[in-house]
């Protein structure tokens, strides 16, 4: 089996893999590369709870080959925040009770990061769209769009 | 039944990044029908995961920078194959005239798949609900297909063959989309119904229209979803055309798409459901591209 060694810069420091050509980017990110905060729901493109921050914009890392993603920029959810220094953005979410199970919180915070970098004051129908990728089968959606709105308010400070 | 695991890609293959349409086209020739082309991956992984296909070699075409651009120039609107959706998006936006063709990008699938999917996998993969497909349609838009012996440039209304066929061959390329230049007094729309928001169409709508005063000059439309192939509307259009255009006229028009078309049932809709909604849809999407084209630019 022919193997490849790529370089991907994730959150911020360059990490080496080896992979095969059919390894998905979520596979490698959670399975080679220890980020396990990105999480393998659907894996085709429905839900978006492995999405990503690929070169600026969030992208499905379980539709993107790990090859596709050779020499560029990933930023997961702990590169937008950890537990210790946690995004304006998450700590909203936590105090809006916007997780449950938390199974779409990765995804839906990497979507409202890849917004406020393009818009610092969205709309509620801006944050709508911004996470019609994002599917939560727990909270109905309310509290997360004020969770964002939140988030926003307090990135600005 | 079977069931397959959408989480992995079952089969290895061969992967090609080519710099440049010289070097894919080399590719293409030399692997041909075991190679497939791979853009955003929207379409295809997506198949490749369900086991629809499984070719042994991908040729990638993102690292092409000469198949990604957009470009007005000399009666044409150029846009790269390899063009993402969020680009078209962007374009659309500022431009402001080719309305029917922002419409379908804005509500072509969420975000994440803008950001990676692309004009050309749209058309290539062919799917009888390609949002993309009315909408260029309308505008009468043709599309270039390139292979080491040589392009060729095809209407876009010859390029679709059956579900997820094409007139391409193996060792083709889609380079270009090309859509004739918009001028004043025409006006165009686009809508799609949807189970839910962000979803693939049930049935979808483009018209461009030509008025002058309350006599429709042109009518050009087309529909998806409603046939093996995104379809033009050849004859209920002929209603309008020439014509002083009043709501009765409308609702004939409505009627006669309704017997035009040829859907099917199928996991998203009935055909019954299909050709009611189709009267319905057609006269929406017209009256927005006839009042728009009465609209000062
Ligand atoms: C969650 C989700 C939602 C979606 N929603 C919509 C929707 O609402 N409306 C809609 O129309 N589509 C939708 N799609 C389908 C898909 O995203 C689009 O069709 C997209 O434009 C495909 O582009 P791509 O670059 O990803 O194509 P790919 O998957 O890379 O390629 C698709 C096919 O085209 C071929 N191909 C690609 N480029 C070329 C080229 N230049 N020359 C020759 N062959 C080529 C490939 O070999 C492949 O067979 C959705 C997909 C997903 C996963
Ligand atoms: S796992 Fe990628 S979108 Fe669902
Ligand atoms: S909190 Fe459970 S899926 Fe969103």
């Amino acid at each position: 089996m022919k193997t490849y060694l790529i370089e991907i810069k994730l959150n911020g420091e360059w990490q080496k893999a080896e992979v095969t050509a059919k390894e998905t980017l979520l596979e490698v990110l959670r399975n080679k590369l220890g980020a396990t905060e990105v999480k393998n729901g659907c894996g085709k493109g429905d839900c978006g709870s492995c999405a990503v921050i690929f070169n600026g914009k969030a992208v499905n890392s379980c539709l993107t080959l790990a090859l596709q993603a050779n020499g560029k920029e990933v930023t997961t959810l702990k590169g937008i925040g950890t537990e210790d220094r946690p995004h304006p953005l998450q700590k909203s979410f936590v105090q809006h009770g916007a997780i449950q199970c938390g199974f779409c919180t990765a995804g839906m915070i990497v979507s409202a990061k890849a917004l406020l970098d393009r818009n610092s004051k969205p709309s509620r129908d801006v944050i709508r769209e911004a996470i019609s990728g994002n599917l939560c089968r727990c909270t109905g959606y309310k509290k997360i769009i004020n969770a964002i709105q939140g988030g926003a308010l307090e990135s600005k400070l | 039944m079977i069931t397959v695991n959408t989480r992995i890609l079952k089969a290895e293959f061969e992967y090609f990044t080519p710099n440049t349409i010289q070097e894919a086209l080399h590719l293409l020739d030399q692997y041909g029908s075991d190679a497939n082309v791979i853009a955003g991956g929207t379409d295809l992984l997506v198949q490749m995961k369900n086991e629809v296909i499984s070719p042994s070699h991908l040729i990638n075409i993102m690292k092409i920078s000469e198949m990604s651009f957009i470009k007005a120039e000399e009666g044409w609107l150029r846009i790269g194959a390899a063009t993402k959706w969020h680009e078209v998006v962007e374009f659309c936006a500022k431009d402001r005239k080719y309305t029917a063709l922002y419409e379908a990008s804005c509500s072509l699938g969420k975000v994440q798949v803008r950001n990676m999917g692309t004009i050309g996998g749209n058309l290539c993969t062919a799917s009888p609900a390609a949002d993309s497909a009315p909408a260029l349609l309308v505008f009468n838009s043709q599309v270039k297909l390139t292979s080491a012996q040589g392009e060729r440039i095809i209407n876009l209304e010859d390029f679709f063959k059956g579900v997820n066929l094409t007139g391409m061959a193996p060792n083709e390329l889609m380079t270009e989309i090309q859509i004739p230049s918009i001028h004043n007094g025409m006006g165009s729309a686009f809508m799609k119904i949807t189970r839910v928001g962000a979803d693939i169409s049930k049935i979808s709508c483009a018209v461009a229209l030509e008025r002058q005063g309350d006599i429709c000059a042109s009518c050009k439309i087309a529909m998806g979803a409603v046939a093996s192939v995104p379809m033009r509307i050849d004859q209920a259009n002929r209603i309008v055309i020439g014509k002083k255009v009043d709501a009765s006229l409308v609702e004939e028009m409505g009627k006669k798409v309704s017997e035009e078309i040829n859907p099917i049932t199928d996991i998203r809709s009935t055909a019954e459901y299909r050709r009611k909604t189709a009267a319905i849809l057609l006269k929406d999407v017209f009256w927005k591209a006839w009042h728009r084209a009465g609209e000062d630019r």
